[in-house]
This record gives structure tokens, C-alpha cells and sequence, in this order.
């Protein structure tokens, strides 16, 4: 029975996106409360595969029982479970969120397709986590970055039309480029799943070097058009300027960082650290990480719209991620999932506390947020809270993985790194500080100086608060996090 | 279109073009092809008659209705037999394993589950195709 | 002279190579967007090309068993073959999205070209 809980996770999403249509006639309210059970139930699922596996190990569960060399087999060990359980928490969260928001500006009959995609980008998260097959990787990846497309360009606005069109073309780009890696690495090789491309890959190194030097390039162009990394990142701003406040946090929160999974995954479960070493990748990866660091810094400086800044800030974060994967050692694996974590939790309660104040304010742009401090204070008590995390101040998870990622980088032998950490923090600074002042100590238009109430639902409010108690907490305990982390860096042999 | 030949000559040609697609979606198991590429074709026979005939004509014929249930049929056709390889053999989609009745090389009636799915996709595909046309053609109004 | 065998030896490699530079190229450079959804297609099919040129054995028949053959036949690798229908469907889907967003475009710019739709948004406000 536990072995068929992975497929009874993907079937529950698969399904709830089937039926929903079917209630088009009664209350919206039941349609949600469905979702949410339904939510619940695959997060409880989550936790156990998450307990379970790591007590008592991994295990493959094969579709057909066929053997790997000719059917799909989905692999659930300590990494899988990890960010499983990361990517349900966050869309659980945004999920309440969403309930007040998300459908601002849809039509009536059209409220129900919001969430037919969400529960469709689910089923295709889970399905890349979860398998151990590259094709299989290529048909879920398509279909998640469809889903993404739509649920950013779900409301009728004009500037919507063109960024969700050049969203599609350049992640189409990625895709094949990923898909012709694959089919170079199965010409020499003859399989598709990871393992035994891992296996046979050591000893087809020595006699066709010229097509996996081909196929990593291929490949790293391709994941890196997707997951946002620095020269490829021009998708992003653009795609966060219109989306409603709960697709901005699912996107830059939560579907960049499976990109960045399946970069994980390739690097050291197909090709090994021996391949990588031999070509001198690692050290690209870090200085391509560490340009993006700070051009991503310096573009979100010159920005007029809260979340086109944001989507820049999210470009500089990536760039710490992807110098965590470069350093390839185990610390710095694990500050990068660290990371992915924090970064994910920072980022969906900026988002969401921005849609608050939009939601209020109806507008965008930075100088809306003028004394609006008083008007909204947990909104921007939270806000405050995750921009701190961002600048790297103590007591936030934030600066528990830059400390950690300079650590690494010092023990890695790259002590330059450190450099460019502080000057990054001292960048985001630059571009958060003015808002919280901005919000607390100039005017309101209104010209009240006295703490009052937010006006927002409060469905909206619970989860931005339950998010800023989960950053702090972790930042002073996160002990518990890195354990499990470590369990799943330990499948991975760098 | 208002040309009488072009009628008469749709009119005589659909039901071979579909008949060759359900041709394709029955023998997955035998010859190439399978349930994409027969689906394909019976939609493309849908969409020839939506050209010639225009779209009012073919609306009626495949309402919105029709198509709901032809997609959200399909996939669940697919999930149920893939759930009913659960109960019988402890996998997903099993086959041989699960006990299916395999049958002799090369028959109509042989491969266990798989004429079944095929089934389950060529409808659905034939549906998404024929529905993706409407909605592109019933823009311009 | 060996340089022109080797090429002739691998032409359907090098052929697929080539269309997916001419889509990557298509892709990049022409401002119409229906072309750039052209060149997408044809760099999934050139994709799809070099699997098949993959998958292919010198002298082998199609893979079909007949039953009262010899069983004794040299077969193609069948897997390509089932990969590839898997990848047209998903580019087939891909396209037809990218068309129903060029309909939506058309609608409210008024025009299909790239460079006209940009120095159209250069006057746009930040409205919600």
C-alpha cells in the first residue's frame, strides 16, 4: 500500500482538475473547499513519503513492472520527498491566498479555470520530481511551462498578450534544446533513464567525448533558459509586471526552483563529478552565478514597478543558487536547496504582501507605497520582515544560507566569492530600504499617523503571516531543515 | 463554400477518411500508428467538414457538450484501466503482469489492455483537435 | 576524400543539424510572430529527424514481426519511433497555444509584427 502513494498523489491532482468542470453550477465556495481538501490531503501524503523515506529508505515504483531499460519508473528517495513536500507547502499557502484574489478581473463563468491550470502545473511538478526518465522529464516540462504561460496571462490585459508570447518562445527554445541534448546522450548510450545513462556514461566518456561535451552545453542553455539563470533571464520581468499577485509568487517562488532541480539532478545524477570536473564546468556554473548576482542587483535598482523589481531580485537569488550547484562540494549542495527553500518562502510573502497593497491601493508603482505603513501594518510589518531576510540580516533564514554559502565558498577554495556576497547584500539594500522607509515615514495621502487595521480579507493576511513566523523561526532554528536536507544531498555522490 | 462540386465531392469523401482513422486507432497493436495519429485523422475529417459546410452546420453536429464528454471521457478511460492495473497487479498501467488476456501474434483481438487506450486517446484527440478549430474559427466574429 | 565519405556516411545527422540552426535562426531574427512559431516546429522536427537517424540500422527491415516469417531479420530499433509520437503530440499542442495568442494579439495591437508591437507599448501607463 505505501508503495502506490506516489501515483495516488499524481491521480488526486489529475483527477481534482478533471472534475472540477463538472460543478459549474453550484456555489464557486464548494469548488474551493474541494480544492483545498484535496490539497490538504496530497500535503498530508507529502509529509508521510517524506517520514517514511527516509526511515526506511528509497524505493522505485515501475509502471507495467517492466525494467527500467524499456518502461518509465519514478524514483522516491530523500531528494524527491524534500521538494515535494517544499512545492505543497508553498501552493497550499498561496492557495488560501488566491481564494480573494486571484479571480479579481476574470469573468464569472471563467472562475473555475484558474484553478483546472493550477492543479494541472501541480500534477506536472510533482511528475518532474518524482520520475527517472529524461523523455519523461521533456513531456512534463512542456507541460508545466503551458500551465505557467496560462496562469500568468489569465487576465485580459493588453500587456499581458506579447510577455506570455515571448515566455512561450523562449522556453520553447529551452525545451528543444533539452530534448536534442537527450537525444545526443541516447545516441551513444541507448537508454533514457538517468541511472543507467549514469552508469554507461563513465565508461562511453573515453570513446565519444565530442558528443557529451555537445550534449551538456545543449543542456545547461536549455534548463537555463527556464529556471531564469543570468543571460537567459529576459522572460522574467516581463512576465511578473501583469500576472495576478498569486501567479507572480507561484512562478518566481516555486516553478523556477524545479528548473533548478532538474539542473541538480542532470549535473551529478547523469553525468557525474568526474565528466564535470574533467571539462572545468563547476567553475563556469559559478561565474555565470556570480554575474548574475550582481547584474540582477543593478537592473532592480533601475526599476519604477514594484514586481518587475521583484522579478529582477528574484534573477539575483537565482544567481546565489546556481553558485551553491557550482561549488559542488556537499555544503555547498545543500546551501543551495537551503536556499531554494528560504528564497521560496522570502519571495511568495513579498508577492503576496505587494498584491495586498495593490489590492487596497490599485496601483503599481513604488510611489504608492508613501505612508502606507500606517494604513497596513502587518502587511508591511511582513514585508519588512522578508526584505530583511533578502539584505542577509541576522536572525532571518536569509542569513543563515549567505553565511553558509560563504563558508562553502571559502572551504571550496574561491574565497573571492565572499566578495561579491557582501556587495550583493549591500545592492539589495539599496533597492528595499526605500520602500519600507518610503512606507513609514513619509505621508499618506490621507494623512493618518495612527496604526489602524489593514483593509484586506483576511484569508489574504493569514498566509503573508504564517510565511514571515516560518522565516524567522527557521532562521533561528534551522537545524531540523538541514538535517533533512543533508539526507537528501547524501544521494547525490560529489 | 458555396461550390456544388466541392459538396458533393466532401460529402462522398468523410466517412473514408474516418473509417481509415478508426482503421489506424484499432490496430495500434499491429501496424504503426496508434491512437495519435488516428485521432488526428478523424479530427482532420471533422475539420474538412467545418471548411466546407461552415461552422454553424458543424456546431450542431459537435456541440460543446459532445466535446466535454468526448475529452474528459477519454482520460478517464485511460486512468481507470491504468487504476484497475493497481488493484490486479500492484503497478500502474500493467499488462502482461496483471493477467490480461494477451492472445495470438498479430490478431485484432491480442495485447492485453492496449486497444483500449488506444481507443481512449484517439477519441480524445479527435475531440481536442475539432474543438482548438472552433474556437480559432469563431474569433473573427 | 575521407572527409567527403565521412560526411556522406552521416548526412541525416548533419541534416538535422542543419534545420535546427535554420529554426533557431528563424526564431531569432524574423519580427513576424507566426514565423518564429514556424521556426519552432521546424526545430522539433529536426529534432525528431536526428532520433530517427538514431534509431536506424543499416539494412534492417521495418519493425513488424510476421508470424510465418523467418526469424532470422535484422529490425530497426522500434523505441525512437514510439518517443517521437510522444514529441509531435507536445509540439502540436505548443503550437496551437502560441496561435490562440496570436489571435488574442491581433485583436488588441492590430498587428502581427514584433517591432510595431514594441513601439506601440513604449506609450503604455502601468495601469492594473
Amino acid at each position: 500500500m505505501i508503495e502506490q502513494l506516489p501515483i495516488v498523489n499524481l491521480l488526486l491532482l489529475l483527477l481534482t482538475a478533471l472534475v472540477i468542470p463538472l460543478f459549474k453550477k453550484k456555489n464557486f465556495k464548494f469548488t474551493l473547499s474541494l480544492n483545498f481538501t484535496v490539497l490538504l490531503i496530497v500535503w498530508v501524503i507529502s509529509v508521510y513519503l517524506l517520514y517514511y523515506v527516509n526511515t526506511e529508505g528509497a524505493f522505485y515504483y515501475r509502471f507495467g513492472n517492466y525494467h527500467p531499460m524499456i518502461g518509465l519508473e519514478l524514483l522516491i528517495d530523500p531528494f524527491s520527498t524534500l521538494i515535494t513536500f517544499f512545492i505543497m507547502t508553498m501552493v497550499l499557502l498561496i492557495f488560501v491566498y488566491s481564494t480573494s484574489d486571484a479571480t479579481d478581473g476574470i469573468h464569472q463563468k471563467e472562475y473555475d479555470r484558474y484553478y483546472i491550470l493550477m492543479f494541472i502545473l501541480l500534477f506536472s511538478m510533482y511528475g518532474i520530481i518524482y520520475t527517472n526518465d529524461l523523455f519523461n522529464k521533456y513531456v512534463f516540462m512542456e507541460i508545466l511551462s503551458i500551465t505557467t504561460c496560462s496562469i500568468i496571462s489569465i487576465k485580459r490585459k493588453k500587456q499581458n498578450y506579447s510577455a506570455a508570447f515571448r515566455y512561450v518562445m523562449l522556453n520553447e527554445i529551452g525545451s528543444l534544446s533539452y530534448l536534442f541534448g537527450v537525444a545526443l546522450l541516447y545516441m551513444v548510450t541507448g537508454f533514457t533513464n538517468i541511472e543507467m545513462v549514469g552508469q554507461s556514461l563513465e565508461t562511453v566518456w573515453q570513446t565519444h567525448p565530442t558528443n557529451i561535451v555537445l550534449a551538456i552545453g545543449f543542456m545547461i542553455v536549455g534548463i537555463g533558459l527556464k529556471a531564469a539563470i543570468f543571460p537567459f533571464h529576459i522572460w522574467l520581468p516581463d512576465a511578473h509586471a501583469s500576472a495576478p499577485s498569486s501567479s507572480s509568487a507561484i512562478l518566481s517562488a516555486v516553478v523556477v526552483k524545479v528548473y533548478l532541480m532538474v539542473f541538480v539532478k542532470i549535473l551529478f545524477r547523469v553525468y557525474g563529478i568526474d565528466i564535470l570536473s574533467a571539462l572545468n564546468i563547476p567553475t563556469m556554473i559559478m561565474i555565470i552565478g556570480a554575474v548574475g548576482v550582481i547584474m540582477g542587483s543593478f537592473f532592480a535598482i533601475a526599476q519604477n514597478d514594484v514586481k518587475r523589481m521583484l522579478g529582477y531580485s528574484s534573477v539575483a537569488q537565482i544567481g546565489y543558487i546556481v553558485i551553491g550547484i557550482g561549488l559542488a562540494s556537499y555544503l555547498g549542495l545543500s546551501v543551495a536547496i537551503f536556499h531554494v527553500f528560504s528564497h521560496g518562502m522570502m519571495k511568495t510573502v513579498l508577492f503576496l504582501s505587494v498584491g495586498a497593497v495593490i489590492y487596497q491601493r490599485n496601483t503599481r508603482l513604488i510611489n504608492a507605497f508613501e505612508g502606507v505603513g500606517y494604513l497596513m501594518p502587518i502587511t508591511m510589518g511582513a514585508f519588512f520582515i522578508a526584505a530583511l531576510g533578502m539584505i542577509g540580516i541576522p536572525l532571518t533564514s536569509g542569513f543563515i544560507s549567505k553565511f553558509n554559502l560563504g563558508l562553502a565558498s571559502f572551504e571550496g577554495g574561491s574565497s573571492p566569492y565572499i566578495f561579491i556576497l557582501i556587495a550583493s547584500g549591500i545592492l539589495n539594500a539599496i533597492y528595499y530600504l526605500p520602500i519600507i522607509i518610503a512606507a513609514f515615514l513619509r505621508d499618506n495621502p490621507e494623512k493618518q499617523t495612527v496604526l489602524s487595521k489593514d483593509k484586506v480579507p483576511a484569508l489574504m493576511l493569514a498566509p503573508i503571516v504564517i510565511i514571515s513566523i516560518f522565516i524567522v523561526g527557521i532562521g533561528v532554528f534551522p537545524n531540523g531543515l538541514m538535517t533533512l536536507i543533508e539526507y537528501a544531498v547524501s544521494t547525490f555522490e560529489v | 463554400m458555396d461550390d456544388i462540386i466541392v459538396r458533393s465531392i466532401t460529402r462522398i469523401v468523410i466517412p473514408f477518411v474516418m473509417l481509415y482513422g478508426i482503421y489506424i486507432v484499432l490496430h495500434g497493436h499491429i501496424s504503426p500508428g496508434g491512437g495519435f495519429s488516428g485521432g488526428a485523422l478523424v479530427g482532420s475529417s471533422l475539420i474538412l467538414y467545418t471548411l466546407v459546410f461552415g461552422v454553424d452546420k458543424a456546431r450542431k453536429k459537435f456541440s460543446h457538450r459532445v466535446s466535454e464528454i468526448a475529452e474528459s471521457g477519454g482520460i478517464l478511460l485511460y486512468l481507470m484501466v491504468g487504476i484497475l492495473g493497481i488493484f490486479l497487479s500492484g503497478s500502474f498501467l500493467s499488462n502482461q503482469s496483471a493477467g490480461f488476456p494477451m492472445g495470438e501474434l498479430g490478431s485484432l483481438l491480442s495485447g492485453g489492455i492496449i486497444p483500449i487506450l488506444m481507443i481512449g486517446i484517439g477519441v480524445k484527440v479527435a475531440s481536442t483537435m475539432i474543438s482548438l478549430f472552433h474556437i480559432l474559427i469563431e474569433e473573427e466574429k | 576524400m575521407d572527409l567527403l565519405k565521412d560526411i556522406l556516411e552521416h548526412i541525416n545527422f548533419i541534416g538535422a543539424v542543419a534545420l535546427f540552426v535554420i529554426g533557431l535562426y528563424t526564431v531569432v531574427t524574423h519580427s513576424n510572430l507566426i514565423k518564429r512559431i514556424l521556426g519552432i516546429n521546424i526545430m522539433g522536427t529536426a529534432i525528431f529527424f536526428f532520433f530517427i537517424a538514431v534509431g536506424n540500422v543499416l539494412e534492417g527491415a521495418p519493425p513488424l514481426i510476421d508470424p510465418e516469417g523467418s526469424s532470422e531479420v535484422v529490425f530497426i530499433n522500434p523505441l525512437p519511433s514510439v518517443l517521437i509520437l510522444t514529441g509531435i503530440v507536445v509540439v502540436v499542442s505548443i503550437t496551437v497555444y502560441s496561435l490562440s495568442l496570436v489571435v488574442r494579439i491581433y485583436e488588441t495591437y492590430g498587428t502581427i509584427d514584433q517591432k510595431e508591437i514594441a513601439a506601440i507599448q513604449k506609450g503604455e501607463d502601468y495601469s492594473d
